[in-house]
């Protein structure tokens, strides 16, 4: 027994890999369809966007990189998706230098291909990237030009419609930064406070935890928490939208509700590991003491 | 030609000060430290006394800060790319000196002056590094599409392999704040996901218990995320924020030069 | 007849080279880590080329340069920075690193305070006169955790046995925070796994053998 624990505690990680390999590869090639239970932090975003009206304006601002993309893309898509919905005007931005924008053009491609009717420069806009998140952020909150002169394929912003009554962060409805690292932060504690702009924040897990406390002090009016946010905000959408039920049910693009059950594999094996490393490493003491008692 | 308040004075802070401490400092050694100082304390204040003082000369549409603000957007741009000229020596010197490991020195310097190039070419055709007129994509977003986005994704993918091997090699629960840690992380990673559902699967009879469990469980993670947590990020956040406003401070009023490369006695 | 493009080959070839890492390190993961700099590197230069230099500066001098004739200095400060790189002249850089530096701790300084410290202690200031099992639950403990936490942190003085037994309370609520962090570290973490299988199976390996 004692040898088997020892090898057990010694083993190649290497198998450990390849079982956390299979943990995430199964549930991707047979999908399990387990449920998702909804948070009362994405009920509160959802709630809060749902209560803007037609011709409103939210800024999306894509605060996220590659290394973030299967947790921040389904949030980003799926707030874009209840806006063009909802008629509300959609301004999207790009605050992270590392991959921000390639993910905000490709993110409002796909899914203003999924709404033909809206137009470009009157329902949408893409400002693209803009280094200095926190100058960028100051500036938008009393002028928006003076930080994007010029939309993502150098228009000037004079020249686009839409923007003629989205002047700076005041006439914005909401906020919604779609963050990875402090950038997410810096809408919260910065932007927010002196704009006075309600800001949604959709964090990684990694980043969430911190999230709670700015979400209990009111500085944020919603959360969607990592892959578990976007999957809870994308029952909310098939719930209320029957157009989005059919889409999530159909599509063969990644959704951030497929990735769940990969998700509770995972969590079921790490404990797993947790547990069995404890249990090993007790037993492993106990006989030591055995022994040393001998 | 626009001669603002705002941007006349910025102009004279930041551009003839430094210009006159550049030019005294070839000459008199002790201004290449108080210079700098000098101008930090300008640029360190005028962002803090606009959002107390409304006046229009340093908050107004033609005051000091919100020009201040698109000057250092440009700043930030050309910050950013610092580190690269770094980057370019150390790899140009490895290969021309055929130092261990120089075959990946021209590997990187490759991927960098080809995407870097087309961004360029971008800029200067006025094509831009996003889509064409007619929808198809530039070079630039290509690359960025193809090899810069997987690339990122999955060096990152790889922690989660390590985190698993960590959560059994070295997780242990050796004394009780240990042990407080991986209780509340079990219990964290068991309420965030439908755990007693996934097990529960086989045995139809157990589900509508195993969901009112997972039920429960999700509630009490939502506590301990609120209440706990939110309570332990809320002292973090106040005390980290509090020494970080100091070190502002001492930055502003030139007590701290570490950032210039100045020790203390300079 | 099943059909992968050029640019979903190359992207599978690179994900696979990084992940053999796993197995031991080779010259494939290491010239995928390799290229991984070089293309990041890249990328900032085009990003911030494109998006920032050009229609922030270059663009509005070049169009209207009357209206924007300052932006030459933050160009120049800009420029100025580099020369950090030159061996005698190297000192000028640093009046463009203190001013890149100070302005962006004076937002700072006033974010910390605005956006962090009131409203975090606006929040633990909460309603303790009716102890209800709400406020029991989460007021009490919410006020308790900030309070023993912040003791925690206060290192300017030694502490007694009073702050001593009252910092320990805020080493257990920093426990429960940092395994709470855990929990979701490794959820963020496994995401992107989620997300790199999915393309390689979902993306590359279904589409190459037309399964659907």
């Amino acid at each position: 027994m004692a040898g088997f624990v020892d090898k057990l505690l010694n083993i190649d990680r290497r198998w450990l890999f390849l079982l956390v390999f299979i943990g995430v590869a199964l549930p991707i090639i047979m999908p399990i369809g387990l449920p998702v239970t909804t948070t009362a932090s994405t009920r509160d975003a959802f709630e809060f966007i749902e209560g803007l009206k037609p011709g409103d304006a939210v800024l999306i601002s894509f605060d996220y990189g590659p290394s973030s993309a299967p947790e921040n893309d389904p949030m980003a898509e799926g707030i874009m998706r209840q806006c063009f919905l909802r008629k509300i005007h959609v301004v999207i931005c790009a605050l992270y230098p590392l991959g921000g924008l390639q993910l905000a053009n490709n993110s409002l491609a796909k899914v203003s291909a999924e709404f033909p009717d809206l137009k470009y420069g009157e329902d949408y806009v893409n400002l693209g990237f803009k280094d200095g998140a926190q100058a960028v952020m100051k500036r938008m909150g009393d002028d928006i030009v003076g930080a994007f002169p010029t939309d993502v394929r150098g228009t000037p912003l004079a020249q686009i419609p839409m923007m003629k009554s989205v002047r700076s962060l005041r006439q914005v409805g909401v906020v919604v930064t779609v963050a990875t690292g402090i950038i997410g932060e810096y809408w919260i504690t910065q932007a927010h406070p002196q704009s006075g702009v309600p800001v949604i924040v959709g964090p990684t897990a990694v980043g969430a935890p911190k999230y709670y406390a700015y979400l209990n002090a009111g500085q944020a009016v919603g959360m969607l928490s990592g892959m578990k946010g976007a999957a809870e905000y994308e029952k909310l959408l098939a719930a209320k939208y029957p157009q989005l039920e059919r889409f999530y049910k159909s599509t063969h693009a990644f959704t951030a509700t497929k990735g769940m059950d990969a998700q509770t594999v995972i969590h079921f094996i790490i404990i797993l590991f947790i547990i069995i490393g404890n249990v090993a490493t007790l037993s492993q003491r106990a006989a030591r003491r055995k022994a040393e008692a001998r | 030609m626009n001669f603002e308040f705002g941007r006349v004075a910025l102009v004279v802070l930041f551009a003839l000060l430094p210009v006159v401490g550049i030019a005294f400092g070839f000459f008199v050694p002790a201004l290449r430290a108080r210079g700098p100082l000098l101008v930090a304390f300008f640029a360190g204040i005028i962002p803090i006394l606009s959002l107390y003082i409304p006046k229009r000369f340093l908050s107004g549409e033609t005051g000091m800060r919100p020009r201040l603000d698109q000057w250092l957007i440009i700043v930030a741009g050309f910050a950013l790319l610092l580190g690269i000229v770094n980057v370019i020596q150390n790899g140009t010197r490895k290969v021309a000196r055929r130092e261990k490991g120089w075959p990946y020195s021209v590997v990187l310097l490759t991927g960098l002056f080809i995407t870097g190039g087309l961004g360029i070419w971008g800029a200067v055709s006025g094509q831009g590094i996003t889509s064409l007129p007619d929808g198809t994509g530039t070079p630039f977003k290509w690359i960025a599409d193809n090899f810069f986005l997987p690339l990122q994704a999955t060096i990152f993918a790889l922690l989660a392999f390590f985190m698993a091997s960590a959560a059994f090699r070295a997780f242990r629960a050796r004394n009780t704040e240990a042990t407080i840690l991986l209780v509340a992380g079990i219990l964290v990673m068991s309420g965030r996901v439908p755990l007693l559902e996934f097990l529960a699967a086989p045995f139809p009879p157990l589900q509508p218990a195993a969901a009112g469990a997972s039920q429960a469980l999700g509630k009490l993670t939502e506590w301990i995320m609120q209440t706990p947590n939110g309570a332990a990020q809320s002292g973090i956040i106040i005390g980290a924020a509090l020494g970080a406003a100091s070190m502002a401070i001492r930055l502003i009023l030139g007590i701290e030069k570490g950032y210039l490369g100045l020790g203390g006695g300079e | 007849m099943p059909h992968v493009d050029l640019g979903t080959w190359i992207a599978a070839l690179l994900t696979l080279f990084a992940l053999s890492f796993l197995y031991k390190d080779n010259p494939l993961f290491r010239f995928t880590e390799s290229l991984f700099a070089g293309v990041s590197l890249g990328y900032y230069i085009g990003t911030t080329l494109n998006q920032t230099l050009m229609p922030n500066l270059i663009t509005p001098l070049a169009h209207d340069f009357n209206q924007n004739w300052d932006l030459i200095v933050p160009g120049l400060l800009g420029v100025i920075l580099y020369m950090r790189y030159l061996p005698k002249a190297g000192w000028v850089s640093r009046y463009a690193m203190a001013i890149y530096v100070a302005y962006y701790i004076g937002l700072d300084f006033t974010r910390r305070l605005h956006g962090e410290v009131l409203p975090q202690l606006a929040r633990a200031i909460v309603p303790l006169s009716h102890l209800d099992a709400h406020t029991i639950f989460y007021s009490l403990v919410f006020a308790a955790g900030v309070f023993s936490v912040l003791i925690y942190f206060f290192f300017s003085k030694e502490q007694d046995a009073v702050t001593r037994r009252v910092a320990r309370v805020g080493i257990y609520f920093l426990m429960v925070s940092f395994g709470a962090a855990f929990g979701f570290t490794v959820m963020g973490r496994v995401a992107l796994l989620i997300g790199r299988l999915n393309f390689l199976i979902l993306n590359w390996i279904y589409p190459l053998f037309g399964i659907k």
